[in-house]
């Protein structure tokens, strides 16, 4: 079966390759932007003993070059997105980007397309303390009110619930909660957020989702194959440990903080003066945290990998290892 | 008189342009527009704009709009500022105007045939130290201008330089200046508030200082350019840098009376520190007065903060303030036609001689 991983060169594409590689597929064809990772695809490649990967620069903003990208393949799994830059960046690179893919995956008969949602796309705000995270949980109507990523999160399911619904498209979403590993980002703002020469503990005592990045590749990998049609599966790790014990440790091990923990109910006061002062000066000030964003990060919630498991995914990388390594990553000074 | 606004071009500068037309408060954004629907849509959603549209003479068929903010790639300036025009709109453009000083003149032209204003969004003119600049100017303070320099940094590790490296096909790989062609506006546009507006003489050096990646089109790309200016009896020499750190953003003006040094980065203007008393004596005191200028801006911007009159784009507001007031009372224009005009010709003058800066092993390495 031919597969294209779109964002192949990407923290999690690469990874997503390797994980197929081990599960015996061979025949991939691997989207990066411009050259990016294509070293470390090759390299991936030659570990696993595979034959040489298939290797394509091509931008999905461009509607001819993705046309050309679908042709012959049977199954999409779907990591590229816009992660960072400004709302209209996101937008175009996880959004429009997605709509050129379902349009190619119309045209070239694509059977399924895996898509890398994420944990933004769930309504949290309206969940009881304590409650499980699952499958069935709600997802937000819009997702603007969780910040432009959710908002282009949400509008990409929606995007693709709308092109199974016109063209009978088969697709499967894996919603990872917080993505780590070697290479990717020291410090979910899940955990708090550094300002003003002060790092702001926010999350507490709050269980972080983290999924290990080999671990949401595989979760990745097993779905596209092996997951339910139209199937949804959260992706997150067991024995998952606090916003507390993770801070903690990056501050024994990586580097010192000056912290300021702050309690939830403060956090939530903080929220709403911020969003009254950024009205009231005219945005002087950014309202990067509302009290919709505080209600919907930093409460407690339960997660469960369930669905996951019951489709034979496995967590390849235990928590207590994965942190381990990352811990050992992020003390090596940077190249 | 509440105007009617409408934004043609939903991509990242869009969400300034309506964030700002909101913070003026004499006009509202009634529509928005984009060639790709999905754009469109996120905008009206983002900020609950009533209505999106994928085509400006439909949308401006719909509704009624007193003034159309162009915020798409320079290439279609002419054709959008000119049908905005025919269709009896005012114009805020922007940056930068046109691909050439050609197309700016029919923009202009247009403008003046429809009877319409035009504006251009050269927001650092409107800065709190721009301001402070034309005060002194206009008072005298500084006397006949001698010489400008000025400065102007960027990172191309950010998400804007990013999208332009890892896409051959983003639209700044088509302007004929390139990556300079659209930062070069905020360089040259505050030269026009200091220079007679003459035709100039231009001297440039333009080079590649990063590695090359092996693609011909983003290796065409330069990353460094000097230049030097002369228009009339008063010069001006220029540094455009992706490497300098930190990331700077000056100007400092030579006068016959007082010289001032502006930056953009902290919003501060200062007298050019000056020797008032003899021998080594003389060298103590200019710190002094230099500490005492930075200490008395640090305080007229914590005023402007208290006032929340320190936004970010706190210069475009000024700037949107003055356009709207010119549309609804008839008050002078923020931006002259000459002005407008000096500066893109000052830009094509540039790059001719960026385009014969590009060193053959350039080309050959790309």
């Amino acid at each position: 079966m031919k597969i294209l991983i779109t964002g192949a060169g990407g923290f999690l594409g690469a990874r997503i390759v390797n994980s197929l590689l081990r599960m015996g597929q061979t025949d991939l064809r691997c989207q990066v932007r411009e050259g990016r990772g294509v070293e470390k695809l090759q390299q991936i490649a030659k570990d696993a003993g595979a034959p040489a990967l298939e290797i394509v620069a091509c931008n999905l903003l461009s509607e001819r070059d993705t046309m050309r990208l679908l042709e012959g393949i049977e199954l999409v799994i779907h990591a590229a997105a816009g992660t960072r830059g400004t709302p209209a960046d996101m937008m175009l690179n996880t959004v429009v980007a997605t709509r050129n893919l379902l349009d190619a995956a119309v045209a070239a008969r694509v059977r399924r397309v895996a898509v890398v949602s994420s944990f933004a796309v769930y309504r949290t705000e309206s969940m009881a303390n304590g409650a499980e995270l699952n499958e069935t949980s709600p997802v937000e109507a819009v997702g603007i009110a969780k910040g432009p990523y959710a908002y282009s999160k949400v509008r990409q399911e929606q995007l693709v619930c709308e092109y199974a619904e016109r063209h009978g498209l088969d697709y499967v979403f894996v919603r990872p909660g917080v993505i780590y590993g070697d290479g990717g980002s020291a410090m979910s703002s899940r955990v708090g957020i550094r300002a003003l020469g002060w790092f702001f503990s926010l999350g507490g005592s709050c269980l972080i989702p983290f999924t290990h990045a080999d671990n949401c590749a595989d979760a990745m990998a097993v779905a596209a194959l092996n997951g339910a049609p139209r199937g949804i599966y959260n992706a997150v790790d067991n024995d998952l440990p606090s916003c507390n014990d993770y801070l903690r440790r990056y501050r024994r091990e990586v580097e010192k903080l000056r912290v300021i923990p702050l309690p939830y109910s403060l956090l939530l006061a903080g929220s709403k003066y911020l969003l009254n002062y950024s009205k009231r000066s005219k945005g002087q000030l950014p309202a990067i945290l509302t009290p919709y964003i505080v209600k919907s990060m930093y409460r407690k919630l339960g997660y469960t990998n369930a669905a996951l498991a019951g489709i034979g995914w496995t967590q390849r990388v235990s928590t207590a290892q994965g942190l381990d390594d990352v811990m050992a990553a992020l003390k090596k000074p940077k190249a | 008189m509440t105007l009617r606004v409408a934004i043609v071009g939903c991509g990242k500068i869009a969400d300034s342009h309506i964030e700002q037309v909101r913070a003026v408060g004499t006009a509202t954004v009634v529509a928005v527009c984009d060639r790709e629907a999905l754009m469109a849509e996120q905008l009206a959603v983002r900020f609950d704009i009533p209505a999106h549209y994928t085509d400006m003479t439909k949308m401006l068929a719909e509704q009624s709009v007193d003034v159309v903010h162009v915020a798409t790639p320079p290439d279609s300036h002419v054709a959008l500022a000119t049908a905005a025009f025919r269709a009896g709109c005012h114009v805020f453009l922007e940056k930068p105007v046109a691909l050439t000083g050609h197309e700016t003149r029919q923009i202009l032209d247009a403008a003046t045939q429809a009877n319409r204003k035009l504006c251009v969004n050269y927001l650092y003119n409107f800065e709190a130290p721009s301001l402070e600049l034309k005060e002194k100017l206009g008072s005298g303070q500084i006397g006949p201008v001698v010489h400008v320099e000025a400065t102007y940094g960027y990172d191309l590790a950010g998400d804007y330089g990013v999208a332009v490296l890892s896409d051959a096909g983003h639209w700044v790989h088509r302007l004929p200046g390139k990556l300079f062609h659209n930062v070069l506006d905020h360089v040259v546009c505050k030269l026009a508030m200091v220079m007679p507006l003459e035709p100039v003489q231009v001297s440039c050096l333009a080079f590649r200082a990063r590695p090359a990646v092996g693609n011909p089109v983003i290796d065409a790309l330069a990353d460094e350019l000097r230049f030097t200016l002369r228009a009339g009896d008063v010069t001006a020499t220029a540094i455009i840098s992706a490497h300098a750190r930190p990331v700077g953003h000056t100007l400092r003006v030579y006068g016959r009376k007082d010289s001032v040094s502006l930056d953009y980065v902290g919003r501060t203007l200062v007298p050019v520190p000056r020797q008032t008393q003899p021998s080594s004596i003389g060298r103590l005191g200019p710190a002094i007065a230099q500490a005492r200028a930075y200490a008395a801006s640090a305080k007229r911007n914590l005023g402007r903060f208290r006032r929340h009159e320190f936004h970010f784009f706190q210069g475009m507001r000024v700037l949107l303030d003055q356009f709207y007031a010119q549309i609804a009372n008839n008050t002078p224009a923020p931006l002259s036609h000459a002005e407008i005009l000096w500066s893109v010709e000052t830009i094509d003058a540039i790059v001719v001689q960026i385009n014969r800066q590009i060193s053959p092993e350039q080309r050959a390495d790309a």
